[in-house]
């Protein structure tokens, strides 16, 4: 028996033209890496000359020609006409599968044994893919981007995605499908740098027959990590109807009337300690990988210490240091923060636009989160539609001028506690929908200990010399449930923004009346 | 008279977190807590979306006017955790609603509490009771 299990294991790790392969520890094809598909199937899935919004391009479906029913023909040639304003991606909004692999923009493919994380630089996209053979938790729930299952047949990764609403596209040109639609993907290394990438769609509401796309996804390798491309914010920074603040989005400066800011000030406050046994690696490394709520105790209402009120929920103060649990504003920073709690302000929360939270409020907005420990990484997949990347080799950051929501993160393990430091932050974010203040000079120092098998402790250290007098820190506790990541859709669902900037203009007329 | 006072505050703390669960936005920027509102009204849809989810109720003024008001609840996600399904709240399901209004004026209230005719509150079940009410 061994012999064979050799043979099969060597035949595995060869390709065609001879190279090996990589493999993952537990023998399986090596997909981590930074990848994009290159080629014009995001524009037009068959074959198609150029227009003014899209370059040429040769089909990639299997036998040149999707498969339509005769009325589905003609909703495609009304799509395509009306694509300028009715292609999903012209709002922003989640792409679906196939169409997210096509797409001209890098993403990176992160490999366990259990799962396999797709981050997308696109609008800070995610798809965790399960391998371990556990079902859906939540069939028949639908989804922009459906519910992602995989396991190995041979060294091919095929991914059964299910539960896609019928409002994605195929590509730009108003392909379309219905939501039963049924993709099976098949992943497969030709060689280092080269992955084939196969999807078929299966649609009997709309097509007359399963059809087949087939492309090639190749490894970035000038690239070390990929960056974000928040379309809505781009656009809406653009248009003028998320307004740049002054104080503190990157460049701003220190303000001259600012008192200085005391680095030393901060306590060194010793680390939770690991009471119980808690889930190792068979290198001793801390297993944190799974799906965590943060026990966050309203911190996403404020994070000193108050009571709850009508429409407000109460918050216990998260605030571990300075001891007692006041944050160290600036004095023009403690005013601009009472400001932002006044109704004419809730709209200028980047949250309430369906932005990307920010370090460290992802990890308390409040939506749960899943971690992932591939081989010299810590991806945290947020619900709340974005991720973190935190990588374990010492890379140091990222050049000053690039500026990210999520900031540049690397991490380090400390005995049981994993330490990470982040920076690069852009200064968008709000800590909070009351409006505690961060800017683009924040760095935050954050720990995730393990206390036992359930529990992590987290604390966040920031030092943001614009708006505040010395470095604080924050701790809560995230816990581990027996649960799955659903979708938060939150563009495409997010009417609450009209109401708030209904109440903000009316606001600045009545300012305007006065004067 | 102590001792009820507190218990008011307790439950009006509960209904207020119960709101709030999963909010993406800061609900008193939107809503006002000096326009309660109480109607009756029949459900004409429920959007089952996230941040929050939606429930459109008919609702008819003292002109005999019906008109649909949106109410904003808790995010899908968090009513899908809690074992509720679409087909939970069918069209027609007649809902009395405590909420506050939104401050554009609009028919529009962030809900606080849903009662059925037979006095079952609305989105009161757990996992293990994925049913219309507790």
């Amino acid at each position: 028996m061994l012999p064979y299990l050799w043979i099969l294991l060597a035949l595995i790790t060869v390709s065609a033209s001879g190279q090996t392969l990589p493999q993952t520890a537990d023998g399986k094809p090596d997909l981590q890496g930074i990848w994009r598909a290159v080629n014009r199937a995001s524009y037009d899935l068959e074959n198609h000359v150029a227009r003014d919004d899209m370059p040429a391009g040769v089909s990639v479906v299997d036998g040149g020609e999707i498969p339509y029913q005769l009325w589905a023909t003609e909703q495609q040639l009304r799509n395509f006409e009306n694509r300028s304003f009715e292609d999903p991606l012209r709002n922003c909004f989640l792409p679906g599968v196939p169409r997210i692999m096509a797409m001209e923009s890098p993403f990176q493919i992160f490999q366990t044994t259990d799962h396999i994380a797709i981050t997308f630089e696109w609008q800070q996209v995610f798809r965790l893919i399960y391998t371990n053979g556990s079902p859906p938790l939540y069939a028949g729930i639908e989804s922009w981007m459906g519910n992602s299952r995989g396991h190995w047949e041979g060294d091919v990764l095929v991914v059964e995605v299910i539960d896609q609403n019928d409002k994605t596209w195929l590509d730009a040109a108003g392909n379309f499908h219905s939501e039963e639609i049924l993709v099976t993907e098949r992943y497969q290394l030709l060689d280092t740098d080269t992955i084939e990438y196969e999807a078929t769609i299966d649609d009997p509401k709309v097509f007359t027959r399963p059809w087949t796309i087939k492309l090639e996804l190749q490894r970035q390798t000038h690239m070390d990590g990929i960056l974000e491309y928040q379309c809505q914010a781009e656009k809406e920074e653009a248009s003028g109807d998320f307004e740049r603040d002054e104080n503190t989005w990157y460049p701003a400066p220190i303000p001259v009337d600012n008192e200085p800011f005391d680095v030393d000030a901060s306590e060194s406050l010793p680390l939770p300690t690991t009471l119980a046994e808690i889930p190792r690696f068979s290198d001793g490394t801390p297993d944190i990988s799974g799906y965590f709520m943060a026990d966050a105790g309203g911190a996403n209402y404020g994070l000193e210490k108050h009571d709850g009120a009508i429409l407000l929920p109460p918050s216990r103060g998260q605030v571990v240091d300075p001891a007692d649990g006041t944050l160290p504003y600036q004095a023009w920073a403690r005013a601009e923060r009472i400001d932002r709690e006044l109704p004419h302000r809730g709209y200028d929360d980047p949250t309430a636009h369906c932005f990307v939270a920010g370090v460290p409020r992802s990890h308390y907005v409040p939506a749960p989160f899943f971690i992932l420990q591939p081989p010299g990484y810590v991806v945290v997949l947020h619900e709340r539609m974005s991720w973190r990347r935190i990588a374990l080799d010492d890379r140091g950051h990222l050049p000053d001028k690039i500026r990210l929501w999520q900031g540049h993160s690397v991490g380090r393990w400390e005995e049981n506690t994993l330490v990470v430091e982040s920076q690069n932050f852009n200064g968008k974010s709000w800590l909070n929908e009351t409006g505690d203040v961060v800017s683009h000079m924040q760095t935050v120092v954050e720990t995730f200990t393990p206390v036992s098998e359930n529990q992590i402790i987290y604390r966040a250290t920031v030092s943001d010399p614009i708006p505040y007098t010395r470095p604080w820190t924050i701790e809560m506790p995230f816990n581990r449930e027996n649960q799955e990541l659903l979708e938060v859709a939150c563009l495409e669902d997010n009417v609450d923004l009209q109401h708030l900037k209904d109440v903000r203009d009316e606001y600045r007329a009545r300012q305007i009346d006065e004067e | 008279m102590a001792h009820s006072f507190k218990l008011v505050t307790a439950i009006l703390t509960l209904v207020v977190f119960f709101n709030n669960a999963f909010a993406h936005h800061a609900f008193a920027a939107e809503f006002d807590r000096e326009k309660p509102v109480r109607l009756t009204g029949t459900v004409t849809e429920m959007r089952w979306a996230n941040p929050h989810a939606w429930i459109y109720v008919d609702v008819e003024n003292s002109n005999g006017e019906v008109v649909n008001w949106a109410l904003e609840t808790r995010a899908a996600n968090n009513l899908i955790r809690l074992g509720w399904r679409p087909a939970d709240l069918p069209v027609g399901t007649v809902l009395e609603i405590h909420g506050w209004q939104a401050r554009n004026d609009s028919p529009t209230a962030s809900l606080s509490a849903a009662t059925l005719p037979d006095g079952r509150k609305l989105f009161a079940g757990t996992p293990d009771q994925p049913t219309q009410a507790e």
